[in-house]
């Protein structure tokens, strides 16, 4: 894989007159876990759907493992290794929860119609390496016990579990993980921050947009601070809590 | 190319009556964010009931029409209060009230159908010669009618832009959840809204009926499906859009009839819905994130 | 024979309603595709299995259609199944565009009520609102059949082809197509964003579904020997829907319990009915009534209609595939998208 996983160069984006993100630049090395903070209105949100393909940018550069995605659909960048989450879980609900892991691979074999009628078997063997792959995915989140349950009715915390467990599943390059700890039991935050810090062992770079300094601080080796739209700085937090910019534009009231 | 002129005037009536129904529509789509698709009987029931009004009980079209409206005004308030806004709170899934609205469109056409008959019915008004109007060869009905679409069509901008009730009902189009903060009462304000959405659809269907100079059971219906090319042209939930989108496809019938056969007009109007779809999905003055 | 011609066709419409059932609820129960033009699809089927069975139109018969190419059967019944496949294409083609889905339920009921308004006036293309008539008999000749035991022989072919339709959608509805299909039912924009196209499982699923609907109207044409345009209003879109909602959305059999609903409802429940002030003309428009209110009722008592929809367990999961326990740690994440 390149040096930089994710690169950004001058992305921008107006909406009507307001201009959201405005020349956000930023790298995240391959195999960290980076974080993207910033206080409310700074433009993250905006800059993760510019990223992932949700919105069109209007201008600026996105580049995955070396490829320039910018402008590709979402589901294209998603086939090319980026995967992101939602600030509110959007999970398959009528799905089990083992489904939603199942249904998380690209091109399967049984996806296919004439596969389903005319190679069964090939279908049959794929199923039961995803399967065992998914089953081994809910056990490292703790959701095992819950597979056969409808995803709907997960507590928030199961949910926001799931999702990550399904952006894993995946097998992206890059995760894109927006608030993750967003509304979530703070007795589930020290258990979500560990499985993310993990994501590293498996060869998955993090970067994820959170309000939890706390957790920044104990999981991301790298962060990088929007404010009005464009990057104000680069850095460990130990760094960032000594730049008198970053203090005063969020640092100063935010929560840890 | 004096046909063409002439078509010119026909399609502006078309336009007026097409607008009065749109608008209808979109004021309840904005509000509430279903489709309605028993709207198109809201148009017949509307007409049938000034049709009883004015056959059977004897008034003048003009007050006969502002029965019809009203009632189906207050009709379609009844069917929020008691069918509508109880699926549509309890079901987060819009499927849910739209097999709804169709099953009631079901209903309605039936009950329509029950009680006055499947057969044509005729307003009781004069037929005057027409007039010279400018170029155009309106009668005096037609004139009238778009009239009434003018004067609709600026008092809802009136009542959109001046009034709190408008205002009211433009932030729960473009914001449910901000609305509801806000301390407006989203209750009272859909059942004006629906209030208003039949009262539109009764004045519109009578009018059709007028034009067409007959109604069946399923005239509503039948309009239904050009109502929302003028609704879907024009870029659904916007009201300005839906004027427009009327004015187009009202004229662009209306002249088309002038080449081709005339039994083809409404699919005349299916072509511009999928035409606008190829090329502008969201259609011509579209609003974010409602299509 | 009149107690046997009565049950035979409240057999056929159950068979012809349960093919019906199952691609309509392949599209909407399955996939969320909200399908208003699906009658559209069954006329297609009939129009197009009609015309290739028959022959050209005879001089002075009054009717005027296409093709008419007097093909033998079962040739027609799949050319109806394959004409309304294409219908879907197109359809698909024009509609699926990222729009909501109420947008779309808009758009499919406007594309069927401009083909009905075609059909019915553009009158050399399927005899406009008079329709085709004098359909011939499959078998009849061959088997030497008179009427009456047509109905039965040709009931008893359409319950054959029920049967190979139920494998088919069973064998669908179990595989991981159908998976894909039910997550894009639930949030089409994370399916997306998964890396799917999921243009192309939607317009599968609409084609799958359209090949029945073809098929069911192809055995239709064949039974009545006769199909206009009244058979295919907007209303006979609604008794489907009807149908596969108060049978139980989303699953096959409930499907087939909506199936025995709509025969029941307009062919025994006229009988108990008494002409109301000597209209029997009310009668349909009770049905209609009835069936409305039955839907209306059923979405709020008990959403999930008679026959609700199965959870797929683990364990059904592992039995269809036979999985074996996995024997070493496989770490999470790691090869991508098998």
């Amino acid at each position: 894989m390149a040096e930089m996983a994710l690169s950004v160069t001058g992305l921008r984006k107006a909406f009507g007159g307001v201009q959201a993100v405005r020349g956000a630049t930023f790298s995240v090395p391959t195999g960290s876990v980076c974080a993207l903070i910033g206080p409310n209105g700074a433009g993250k949100s905006t800059a993760v759907n510019l990223i992932s393909g949700a919105l069109p940018a209007d201008g600026g550069r996105v580049v995955l493992d070396g490829t320039d995605v910018t402008g590709w659909p979402p589901n294209r960048i998603a086939r090319s290794g980026l995967i992101r989450t939602y600030q509110l879980s959007r999970e398959f609900g009528r799905l089990t929860v083992l489904e939603n892991l199942m249904v998380t691979p690209v091109g399967q074999a049984g996806e296919s119609l004439v596969n389903v009628f005319f190679r069964p078997g090939r279908v049959r063997a794929e199923e039961r390496r995803h399967l065992d792959r998914a089953l081994e995915t809910l056990r490292t989140f703790g959701l095992f016990e819950l597979r056969d349950s409808y995803a709907g009715e997960l507590s928030g915390g199961q949910k926001r579990l799931l999702e990550l467990a399904r952006s894993v599943m995946a097998g992206p390059k890059v995760l894109l993980l927006d608030e993750p700890m967003a509304g979530i039991n703070p007795a589930l935050i020290e258990v979500i921050g560990e499985h993310i810090a993990s994501l590293r062992e498996a060869d998955v770079t993090v970067l994820m947009v959170e309000h939890n300094l706390g957790v920044v601080e104990r999981v991301c080796d790298l962060v990088i601070v929007m404010a009005e739209g464009a990057t104000l700085a680069t850095g460990t937090m130990a760094d960032l809590r000594a730049d008198p910019a970053v203090v005063r534009a969020y640092l100063g009231g935010a929560a840890a | 190319m004096h046909s063409f002129i002439l078509s010119i005037g026909f399609g502006l009536v078309t336009a007026s009556i097409l607008a009065l129904a749109s608008m209808g529509l979109t004021l309840q789509f904005g509000v509430t964010n279903f489709v309605n698709f028993a709207y198109g009987d809201f148009l017949s029931l509307g007409a049938y009931i000034s049709w009883t009004a004015n056959v059977k009980g004897g008034l003048n079209i003009w007050a006969a029409m502002a029965v019809g409206a009203l009632s189906m005004g207050v009709i379609a308030m009844a069917l929020n209060q008691f069918l509508l806004g109880p699926f549509a709170r309890r079901f987060r899934n819009l499927f849910y009230v739209l097999i709804v609205t169709f099953g009631l469109s079901l209903i309605m056409l039936n009950v329509i159908q029950a009680i006055w008959g499947p057969n044509y019915q005729q307003y009781r008004v004069g037929m005057g010669s027409p007039l010279h109007v400018g170029p155009f060869l309106l009668t005096a009905n037609q004139l009238v009618i778009f009239g009434i679409g003018v004067a609709a069509m600026l008092a809802i901008h009136l009542m959109l832009t001046r009034t709190r009730l408008g205002k009211a009902m433009r932030a729960m189009s473009d914001n449910p959840s901000l609305a509801t903060v806000s301390g407006i009462n989203t209750r009272a304000v859909t059942a004006v809204t629906w209030f208003l959405t039949g009262t539109l659809a009764g004045l519109a269907g009578t009018v059709l009926g007028l034009n067409i100079a007959s109604i069946t059971p399923s005239t509503g219906e039948t309009f239904l499906f050009v109502i929302f090319a003028a609704v879907i042209v024009g870029g659904i939930g916007k009201p300005y859009g839906a004027m427009l989108g009327a004015l187009i496809i009202g004229l662009v019938t209306e002249i088309s009839a002038v080449g081709i056969n005339a039994a083809y007009k409404l699919d005349v109007a299916f072509a511009v819905l999928i035409i606008v779809l190829l090329i502008r999905p969201q259609g011509l003055l579209a609003v974010k994130g409602k299509a | 024979m009149q107690i046997g011609y009565y049950a035979i066709t409240l057999l056929f419409f159950f068979f012809a309603y349960c093919i019906f059932n199952w691609g309509l609820n392949l599209q909407f129960g399955r996939t969320g595709i909200l399908n208003f033009a699906y009658i559209a699809f069954v006329a297609a089927g009939a129009y197009i299995a009609g015309v290739t069975s028959m022959g050209p139109p005879a001089a002075g018969s009054g009717q005027s259609y296409v093709l008419g190419t007097a093909l033998p059967y079962p040739v027609p019944l799949l050319l109806g199944g394959v004409a309304a496949t294409l219908l879907g294409l197109l359809v698909g083609l024009v509609a699926f565009r990222r729009l909501r889905s109420d947008y779309l339920a808009i758009v499919m009921l406007s594309l069927s009520l401009v083909a009905y308004d075609v059909v019915n006036n553009y009158v050399p293309l399927f005899d406009g609102a008079d329709g085709l008539s004098n359909v011939p008999q499959p078998f009849a000749g061959a088997l030497n059949l008179n009427a009456n035991s047509f109905l039965y022989v040709f009931t008893g072919f359409a319950g054959l082809v029920a049967l190979a339709g139920w494998w088919v959608m069973s064998r669908i509805t179990r595989s991981p197509l159908d998976r894909t299909f039910r997550a894009i039912r639930d949030d089409p924009d994370v399916v997306r964003g998964l890396g799917k196209n999921v243009f192309g499982y939607q317009m599968t699923s609409l084609l799958i579904g359209s090949f029945f609907a073809g098929i069911g109207g192809g055995l239709l044409v064949e039974f009545v020997g006769a199909f206009n345009t009244s058979a295919w209003l907007t209303p006979e879109t609604f008794v489907i829907f009807a149908a596969i909602i108060i049978g139980g959305l989303g699953n096959n059999v409930g499907a087939i319990a909506g199936s025995l609903i709509v025969p029941v409802i307009f062919v025994e429940l006229p009988k108990f009915l008494p002409q109301i002030g000597g209209n029997p003309a009310l009668i349909p428009e009770i049905d209609n009534m009835v069936i409305g209110g039955l839907l209306i009722a059923t979405l709020w008592f008990r959403p999930q209609g008679l026959v609700p929809e199965r959870k797929t367990s683990f364990a059904r999961l592992r039995r269809g595939n036979r999985a074996d326990r996995p024997a070493a740690a496989i770490p999470v994440g790691g090869a991508a998208n098998g």
